[in-house]
């Protein structure tokens, strides 16, 4: 069963990725075996995953991120909570992230 | 914020690539981690004996590949291209290979196998390469150490080979075609496709010594194939042919390049450099003209590409024979023919050199193209 992500929880990058911020574009890169399931696979990070990912400090919670967000953007704060959430779900489930 | 946020995307879909390219970055970087091999191939353009101390002496340090590294990812670099000699025998391999990775560059490898050990294999298996390429001269023993000249060496390759292969790390496979495994190709490609599915290639030019060795270089052009066996060879694989020919009327009216006189039109040092196992760089790994070459030791990286690199691509020919043929052929993408390889054989980068235009001739009218040569 997969494991939710929480609000008050912390995410940072793995360390089997490295991410690097190539001209205007974020890449995580899989250094380790396991993470990603096809050959040559990168991940590119858009506009909204890259805000999100800068803010993955290991000090931050993710609701730390969504109050930095929503001074940021003009967006309901419940978006800004699915987005956040939704991100870090989605790049945790691929091992991109862990927990603190 | 809306839609989806990390894609998974593989590296040719990448749209970076584009923008890279027109922002002139550095996208990939060879480094030479030695110019010893553990083998003697008699057709190798840099091997030194296994022990030649003052090769080692002045090869690269772990400290040097490092900020070479980082210094060619501040340029955007991506790739980083590991070989030889033959890297394993660096005893710091490892620590190497892994820092590399752990830097986040895309790490091929290029080795012979022979000297591969579960070690090494339980690293790849732990941090996958880009690919491993591994040479594969011949299928027999007699025709491998024919080769290498060293004795044993083909159960070691295949002892080495079959390790990566049960490990399933990525292995590309491929030939260099010459007069001493010719009589074996067929089963040399049969060999490499049964092994590799997506991946076989061969390479009919011998290059000459980097170090300019006169007795070693007459070994090489000795295993070199006459124009009419290159020519049989590739259209005995209908898809390289068919590149060849796609190429050749694709690149053939280069009117642009015509009018200006730099020797260098080729992708020398444009997106990438070699560093050589003495901390030399190298616009690519086969341009040794000594007015080429810069000495990472008293500089950075950083200065070669940016600063060193333009200038020398804009170094221009004052030899009418060149300008007046090779520089106007059409057949000029049929042709072996580049700085890099002019200067080794020769002794200048705009030189002319019967071979490759011979090779270029007997391509050419193996695809019914009829032009005449200039000169």
């Amino acid at each position: 069963m997969e494991e939710k992500v929480k609000l008050d929880e912390i995410y940072i990058p793995s360390q089997d990725v490295v991410v690097r911020q190539i001209e205007d574009e974020m890449i995580i890169i899989p250094v380790a075996s396991g993470i990603g399931n096809m050959e040559d696979e990168l991940y590119t990070v858009n506009k909204n995953g890259k805000a999100i990912m800068k803010l993955l400090d290991g000090k931050n919670s993710l609701q730390d991120i969504v109050a930095e967000l929503s001074e940021k953007y003009d967006a309901p704060p419940g978006e800004l909570e699915r987005d956040t959430i939704g991100f870090v779900q989605e790049l945790f489930k691929r091992r991109l992230l862990v927990r603190v | 914020m809306t839609d989806s946020f990390a894609s998974p995307i593989s590296l040719n879909e990448i749209q970076l690539w584009d923008k890279m390219k027109e922002k002139k970055s550095m996208i990939s970087l060879e480094v030479e981690l030695t110019a010893r091999c553990n083998n003697d191939c008699s057709h190798c353009y840099v091997n030194l004996p296994a022990d030649d101390v003052d090769s080692r002496k002045r090869e690269l340090t772990l400290d040097e590949i490092e900020t070479a590294a980082d210094e060619a990812m501040e340029l955007g670099t991506m790739w980083c291209l590991i070989t030889g000699g033959e890297p394993l025998l660096r005893e710091d391999f490892s620590d190497i290979y892994l820092t590399l990775k752990k830097k986040g560059l895309l790490v091929s490898v290029f080795t012979n196998a022979c000297l591969l050990r579960e070690e090494h294999v339980e690293l790849f298996r732990r941090y996958p390469p880009r690919d491993i390429e591994v040479t594969v001269y011949g299928v027999t023993k007699q025709t491998y150490e024919h080769i290498t000249r060293k004795k044993g060496s083909f159960e070691t390759f295949k002892q080495g080979l079959d390790l990566l292969l049960d490990a399933r790390i990525k292995v590309r496979l491929k030939t260099m075609a010459m007069k001493s495994n010719l009589h074996e190709i067929e089963e040399i490609a049969k060999f490499c496709r049964e092994r590799t599915k997506d991946f076989f290639r061969f390479d009919p030019f011998l290059q000459l010594r980097h170090d300019g060795n006169e007795l070693r270089n007459q070994l090489i052009r000795s295993e070199r194939l006459s124009p009419q066996e290159i020519v049989a060879l590739e259209r005995s694989d209908p898809a390289r042919f068919n590149a060849l020919e796609i190429q050749c009327q694709k690149l053939s009216n280069h009117d642009s390049d015509l009018h200006c006189h730099h020797i260098i039109h080729c992708g020398a040092g444009r997106g990438s450099l070699s560093l050589s196992h003495d901390a030399k760089i190298h616009l690519c790994s086969s341009l040794y003209d000594p007015n080429c070459i810069y000495d990472f030791r008293s500089g950075s990286l950083t200065d070669a590409y940016t600063k060193f690199v333009p200038k020398i691509r804009m170094i221009d020919s004052g030899n009418q024979e060149f300008l007046q043929r090779c520089h106007i052929c059409s057949l000029i993408n049929l042709c072996m023919w580049c700085p890099a390889r002019a200067h080794l054989e020769v002794g200048n980068m705009d030189g002319f050199v019967d071979y490759f235009c011979q090779v270029a001739r007997a391509r050419a009218e193996a695809m019914g193209i009829t032009v005449s040569i200039p000169g």
